[in-house]
């Protein structure tokens, strides 16, 4: 199991789900996601989407910070696109 | 009598005939002053009010407003702006225990705002949200600090 970086003392939000829209046109949502130790974009995929194969979502949303998929870092900020069907849409 | 008829006729007519002639042309108008054209640039996006809740309606407005939680609550922060332009808004939600925070979740939203506008963001936890307190911070664009800060708590 990855280690966890987080106090022992605080609670464990890593399942916590999340969404926003907007009555504005062209609302783009997307989640900031801290890499962690152990972390690959398939595992984040299967994580936040249910499904590893969404890897390819989140590198194409990164590109300008992930330069090959297999390479990410500890402490990068990468963004994770909302799902297409979460609950209160993207208001688009 | 016929001639001073005449005459009296004349005469007027002459006058304005001569008054007439005299007359010149007005100046033609001056050009109208060359200045900028007004500019009717709309304000930036700015964040108005922040308002908590468990639930919103179709309009994304907060059904019914507070900053009290249960446990399985989805919780929702509106966040209403003002002016028109590209705009990031970013919502930040922190546990706090004492001096200690720990990151609950952070949602970036891109928007094209046109005029007002009415833009939510929500957190769940499947799990069960801890008991303690929370705040949610709403920061506009690139600001270090946040445009609009609430707390609430879980009981």
């Amino acid at each position: 199991m990855a280690p966890q970086d987080k106090d022992d003392d605080m609670p464990d939000f890593s399942d916590v789900q999340s969404g926003a829209s907007s009555t504005a046109p062209a609302a783009e949502v997307h989640e900031t996601y801290e890499i962690k130790p152990g972390d690959s974009l398939s595992k984040i995929a299967k994580r936040v989407y249910g499904d590893a194969r969404e890897w390819k979502r989140i590198f194409e949303a990164n590109t300008d910070v992930i330069k090959d998929p297999d390479k990410i870092f500890p402490g990068q900020k990468i963004k994770i696109p909302a799902k297409e069907t979460e609950e209160g849409g993207e208001g688009r | 009598m016929t001639m001073k008829r005449h005459a009296a006729i004349l005469v007027p007519l002459a006058l304005v005939a001569g008054v007439a002639c005299k007359k010149e042309p007005p100046p033609p108008p001056p050009p109208p002053p060359v200045t900028a054209p007004p500019t009717t640039m709309p304000a930036p996006v700015s964040v108005t009010t922040v308002t908590l809740g468990s639930a919103i309606g179709a309009d994304k407005r907060v059904t019914a407003p507070s900053e009290a939680f249960g446990a399985r609550d989805t919780i929702y922060a509106v966040v209403d702006t003002g002016g028109a332009g590209h705009a990031t808004l970013r919502a930040l939600w922190t546990f706090v225990k004492g001096d200690k925070t720990a990151k609950v979740d952070e949602t970036t939203m891109e928007i094209d705002a046109t005029g007002p506008a009415v833009n939510e963001f929500h957190v769940s936890k499947p799990s069960g949200w801890p008991k303690g307190n929370y705040k949610v911070e709403i920061f506009l664009n690139d600001a270090a600090t946040p445009a609009a800060t609430k707390t609430f708590k879980v009981s």
